[in-house]
């Protein structure tokens, strides 16, 4: 019993410890440092005194030192106060040893003059100095050893009282109450109302899409721009994975065929067919729905993985092909095509506030057809092949055309997004169109949530949008991005706005964690 | 039954398949034919050293797609981090040749260093430090990214192998740095040194590095087949693969086997990925993406959760590469195109892969 107490501090404290020395060597600590420095307004003197760039680097150390306390706290609810705080100190005295011990040797090795940065760039004679506080590295250690403990205590004595009064339960319950209660207040309301509520939300939100480009700059355009183009291709995908349930790892071949057909037809180089904006973006259309039956004739018989990985490589194939020698003549190689024609309208170019308005017209459009499709025959039934395809063909439903539907439809939405991402960027290169980019669409689908439209929505926001906003943390945000990644699987795998549906779905579990597909044959 | 009536039923995929098919095999064989006895574009000399080539990166392949054809074979998901468990297994290896390399030698002067008067020592402990490594890092991938979802639907995991794909991606690259490194290999192994094997006339060199890395690749498999027949632990890894119910109830514990497995498949794309490096030499952060998207590949060419299989489909897949743009008479840049569309011909001619058992629809 005593043992299994102890045992939950020392695996919080090396766990932290670890993370914390990671923080350390990909220089995270000094990012993390500056940001509190920010915080607390002191950053813009730092430049004369060694001082306060320590303070604050200390101020991180203990923040890291809090959140392990609170940790450690939080995972035994049943512990007394004595057994509490205990825990806390030996996490923080555990995780305090790890990261001095490190400190303490790489210190000495700088002292004597080992530059680690050819192995570990964030570890240079500047950064050495500043994680070791511009002091020796015995002292450094020593001092990483009494913050993170000290901090730890706070943190786990902080923990415990709350959870003593279990205010945040409290708390979490009455809110949780307050909404329900709204919710209902607003359903008990007559329809009338709901819908008067309805029909000005939508005004607010159209306002706000007409007004926002106007207002909010090139480089806002610019990023709202790009997130419209990825909720088209979300919707595309979405029609594909999440209504027909067909894992297509290849979407970008489409986009890219979409993107080239169009700055192929209206850029001077390579070809000069300098052909009308708006019929370029319909052959860009048109050449993508083909290349999708195309390619779903042979392979759609495939299922699961085995379609994922032939997809996949047709990606590649595509992308390869574009950049190969054997269609240089066609597609002009690694170069790409650049001086691809911007759309026009009664001769008047489109400025970037019209394109965005021009987008955001079109991702409302394309929601629309696909919250129809959804709703009708053909959406049902790919909803049935989703769930079982073997029950689904023996309903009835031409199985073969419904996914070859499926995919063309996509196919069509990837090729419009396609030729907008050209026109829009003025360019088109091989490079734009790797494997990241169906990888991405695919997370959007699924981080919204699988099958829902609200979802693909506030999916590419968050994906395609926070990255723009995390560019302080320039370095750091695919890093975030992959852990955020996994976080969201394990803590919200339904997504961030799920369909019905497939959240009823997501929640049959069996006992022994087996696939619930996975039935004896 | 209900197979047996799919089977029966003419589609537009089946019709389109028997055409696309004989097609390929008709020009494949015409090609085959004209540059063997019709233009000699190609001497002898030069299918061999294409054979060797295809053959050393078709092992390294092998090894990978093991780890794929593993983790698929128990929990029914892609492990996209896969190719970036191996990415750090080559650091480990560089960086104890580094460290090797700047040691001195004990007992001897000091102008040899440790690699070169240890080689062999050396070469074990670069072996042992990357397949360490990338075990370790298989086994805290299972535990954080995976072992959670075990009860999510199959997309689930997937997305999150992604996001630890990512991760593992950018974090290398935030600790090491983004430039280019080269691996310092002992004289022995040295990099562009081999035995020259007579041809025609001709000598075709297999290189050293070559040579081991397909020795040593064999050697694993052939540890590894013996482990998966031969010992407790393999099985209880196929009991687990079958059916994990059944297997909790016969007395396995489930979550060690399967972190077990992920060890395993860790420890192969470990070596796999030394030997990447002692081969190639030149490697970065990103050295773990193409060979993982190629090994996953080859596994489902193999037939995937079928070990045999994912050792003859990375073997193949390496050939391909080797062969295919001389035998199809394309530009060498397009190796990766024909090693993808050989992948969709296969699977289009043989849609469970070339050894893989019909799974049910409910494995795919």
């Amino acid at each position: 019993m005593k043992q299994n107490k102890i045992k939950q501090g020392v695996i919080t404290g090396l766990t932290f410890g670890l993370i914390f020395i990671f923080l350390i060597l990909t220089g995270f600590t000094q990012v993390g440092s500056d940001m509190i420095g920010n915080l607390l307004g002191n950053f813009e003197k730092a430049g004369a005194e060694n001082a306060l760039p320590v303070i604050n680097l200390i101020l991180f150390t203990g923040l890291i030192g809090l959140l392990m306390g609170l940790s450690t706290s939080k995972a035994n609810l049943s512990n007394t106060w004595l057994a509490s705080l205990l825990n806390s100190i030996l996490a923080g005295l555990i995780a305090g040893l790890l990261v001095g011990a490190v400190i303490l040797v790489t210190g000495s090795f700088h002292s004597q003059g080992v530059d680690f940065r050819n192995y570990l760039p964030k570890l240079g004679s500047e950064q050495m100095n500043y994680l070791l506080h511009y002091t020796t590295p015995l002292a450094a250690g020593t001092t990483y050893l009494i913050t993170s403990t000290v901090a730890s205590l706070i943190g786990g004595a902080i923990g415990k009282a709350f959870r003593q009064q279990s205010w945040t339960a409290h708390s979490m319950t009455w809110t949780k109450n307050t909404v329900k209660n709204i919710g209902k207040k607003l359903k008990l309301g007559q329809s009338p109302q709901r819908k008067i509520i309805t029909i000005l939300g939508l005004i607010v939100a159209g306002g706000l899409l007409y007004l926002l480009p106007l207002v909010w700059g090139s480089y806002w355009n610019y990023t709202m721009g790009t997130v419209a183009i990825y909720i088209l291709l979300g919707i595309g995908l979405n029609i594909i994975v999440g209504f027909s349930g067909q894992l297509v790892l290849g979407y970008v071949a489409f986009f890219a065929t979409g993107a080239y057909t169009f700055a192929l037809l209206t850029a001077p180089q390579p070809h000069a067919i300098l052909m009308n904006v708006w019929l370029a973006v319909g052959i860009s259309v048109i050449v993508s729905t083909l290349t999708g039956l195309l390619l779903g004739l042979p392979i759609l018989n495939l299922r699961g993985d085995y379609l994922a990985i032939v997809t996949l490589g047709f990606g590649e194939i595509v992308r390869i092909l574009i950049r190969s020698d054997l269609l240089t003549f066609l597609t002009n190689g690694p170069k790409g095509v650049t001086n691809v024609v911007q759309p026009s309208w009664l001769g008047k170019v489109f400025s970037d506030v019209n394109y965005t308005h021009f987008l955001f017209l079109l991702v409302l459009i394309a929601l629309f057809i696909a919250k129809r499709l959804k709703d009708s025959r053909t959406g049902r039934s790919w909803i049935a092949i989703r769930e079982d395809q073997t029950v689904a063909q023996a309903t009835g439903i031409n199985t073969f055309k419904s996914k070859l539907l499926a995919l063309a439809l996509g196919a069509a939405l990837a090729g419009l997004a396609g030729a907008l991402f050209a026109s829009r960027n003025q360019f088109t290169g091989p490079e734009d169109f790797t494997l990241m980019v169906s990888v991405n669409v695919l997370c959007i689908v699924i981080v919204g949530g699988m099958g829902s439209l609200p979802g693909i929505v506030v999916g590419a926001m968050v994906l395609k949008g926070l990255p723009e906003i995390l560019r302080e943390l320039d370095d750091y945000r695919l890093l975030v991005f992959g852990a955020l990644l996994i976080a969201m699987m394990i803590i919200r795998p339904q997504g961030l706005w799920p369909a019905k549906k497939v959240s009823l779905e997501l929640q049959r579990k069996d006992s022994l964690g087996d696939n619930i597909q996975e039935v004896e044959p | 039954m209900i197979n047996k009536i799919k089977e029966l039923k003419i589609t537009w995929g089946s019709a389109i398949r028997v055409i696309v098919g004989s097609v390929v095999a008709v020009y494949l064989i015409w090609r085959v034919v004209i540059i063997t006895f019709g233009s000699g574009e190609f001497g002898p000399d030069t299918w061999v050293r294409f054979l060797i080539t295809g053959l050393v990166i078709g092992g390294i392949y092998a090894l990978i797609a093991i780890g794929y054809t593993l983790v698929y074979g128990i929990l029914f998901m892609i492990n996209f981090a896969h190719g970036e468990v191996m990415m750090l297994g080559t650091f480990a290896g560089y960086f104890v040749l580094e460290a090797l390399s700047a040691m001195p030698a004990p007992g001897t002067d000091a102008n040899i260093n440790f690699l070169n008067a240890q080689p062999v020592l050396s070469i074990l402990l670069t072996f042992l430090a990357g397949a360490g490594v990338s075990a370790l890092a298989g086994y805290l991938l299972e535990k954080i990214a995976y072992r959670p979802l075990r009860k999510a639907p199959r997309l689930i995991p997937l997305i999150s192998a992604i996001g630890a794909s990512i991760f593992l991606q950018n974090a290398a690259q935030l600790l090491f740095g983004p430039q280019r490194r080269q691996y310092i290999n002992p004289d022995l192994l040295w990099r562009g040194q081999g035995w020259m094997i007579p041809v025609s006339g001709k000598s075709v060199m297999l290189t050293y590095t070559g040579g081991f890395s397909f020795v040593l690749s064999i050697l694993l498999m052939i540890g590894l087949f013996i482990l998966v027949r031969k010992t407790k632990l393999g099985k209880s890894m196929r009991a687990v693969a079958e059916n994990k119910q059944a297997a909790a109830l016969m007395g396995i514990d489930v979550d060690s086997v399967i972190s077990k497995t992920f060890i395993i498949s860790g420890i192969l794309a470990g070596s796999a990925g030394v030997m990447w490096g002692i081969h190639n030499g030149l490697f970065n952060h990103y050295v773990g993406f193409l060979p993982g998207i190629k090994a996953f590949t080859a596994a489902v060419m193999g037939g995937i959760g079928n070990i045999p299989g994912a050792m003859i489909g990375g073997m193949l897949l390496g050939l391909m590469e080797s062969l295919g743009p001389a035998l199809l008479g394309l530009d060498f840049q397009l190796k990766d195109v024909i090693a993808f569309a050989i992948l969709i011909f296969v699977l289009i001619i043989r849609p469970s892969g070339i050894l893989g058992e019909a799974l049910t629809e409910e494995k795919v």
